[in-house]
């Protein structure tokens, strides 16, 4: 039986298990659960996942949540996967480990945060926060700065360190990402001040293309979407740039 | 270089270190394991009350400020989760059930410790930052984040209840020995034994096989296991303590029959 991957590309963690199987040629079927349209809390979906979260797997009569786990068990489990992206080696495996953890408390508060709401929110209805999008940010920056000063401050292109990614450089870079959904000024403020964070993205996303960029062309779709709806709202209300108004009203 | 080879390569054996504050649930977690494996280690305080993992020394040891972290020879490592399968998957003779070399098994362990992150963790540790060291950390008591760590903690004590608990094992991944997933997830919960019964009866009291589950765990994991969390029941007499001395001032009367939340 097939390997099945439930998830919704919109999902930064459903993308980096994609986009691993993609890569190691892991043979698969994905499984499409809409976000957008609550597919997520179905009693069906329940079945797979009663944590009614995405990413999802089901291999054979074993079904997995969590991304890091789900990764953690592709690179173990199937055939001629590089060393690199969950080294053998327990000091390196360990290290993983702990950037995974730290970035379940850190990292994935930040751009998360921001992108449900401005983009996930309103669509099912909620109001924006513009507490939690400070707050987003907040978390956003603190942890860029870590990664920045910490698990970038040596050559490495990777956060270990080394010139090849690991499972880490995927599921942190794909959290990242969700800021492409922003107006290039609001990215450009979020980022910028982070040169090897900036690096480091780019890095991983070559060493993970095609594959990489195809899986997340969703996010551009996204973003192209959003700013005509803005473009029509500004010209129903007499024109100019919506471009130019701080993130908050752009809304 | 594999963990073991190198500390076996090493002409002087250097102790594991381990840098804790035992109010800090994950860090009892490592403690604890080391003790039930034998793993010899020298315990480093570092009082959170007394915000010695802010200080620059500490910071060489753990750039993110955070309990515990551990330094084996030259390799340092953060997260209690890390450490926990470092030293599982590092040190002799640790029983299997720990930290299963079944890929399956490993992969339900990571997934339940990962979820806890974003659920478990955030409860009994909210509520127990917002109500016990006020006074000390100088911090106001915070009745909405109180809560929000109720909410956490009621439903992820159901997803463990109805979820991972629902078949007859007597651990999260079934069967009848522990894994690092249940003694990380116990000492979480155990946090709440500052509280007074009331609360802790009324906050746990629903899930009967939450409350077994914890049972077994604490069974398997003693004499260490209360050895470790004697420093809870300290600080619980020493809360109650300074209410009713309060109380007292105030005329008397018992401060145990007010509501939670001015019980403070």
């Amino acid at each position: 039986m097939k390997l099945k991957v439930y998830a919704d590309r919109m999902s930064q963690p459903a993308r980096a298990v994609i986009i691993f199987c993609k890569l190691n040629g892991i043979d698969y079927e994905e499984v499409r659960v809409d976000i957008s349209k609550l597919q997520h809390l179905t009693p069906e979906y329940s079945e797979i996942n009663p944590m009614k979260q995405l990413p999802a797997i089901v291999d054979g009569r074993f079904k997995l949540f969590e991304s890091h786990a789900i990764l953690i068990y592709l690179a173990c489990s199937y055939p001629g996967i590089p060393d690199h992206w969950y080294p053998a080696d327990v000091c390196k495996r360990s290290e993983i480990h702990s950037v995974l953890d730290w970035h379940h408390s850190n990292l994935r508060r930040g751009p998360g945060i921001i992108y449900q709401n401005i983009i996930s929110m309103p669509v099912i209805g909620r109001r924006f926060n513009p507490e939690a999008v400070a707050e987003g940010e907040k978390f956003l920056s603190a942890s860029l700065s870590k990664i920045e000063s910490f698990w970038l401050k040596d050559k490495g292109q990777f956060l270990l360190g080394g010139n090849k990614p690991s499972i880490a450089d995927l599921s942190l870079v794909c959290d990242i990402m969700q800021l492409e959904v922003l107006d290039e000024a609001d990215r450009d403020r979020l980022l910028g001040p982070y040169k090897k964070v900036e690096q480091w993205i780019e890095n991983t996303r070559s060493a993970a293309n095609p594959h990489f960029d195809e899986v997340h062309k969703i996010l551009l779709k996204v973003k192209e979407k959003r700013q005509n709806l803005r473009l029509k709202g500004a010209n129903n209300e007499g024109g100019g740039s919506a471009m130019k108004k701080p993130l908050l009203s752009r809304i």
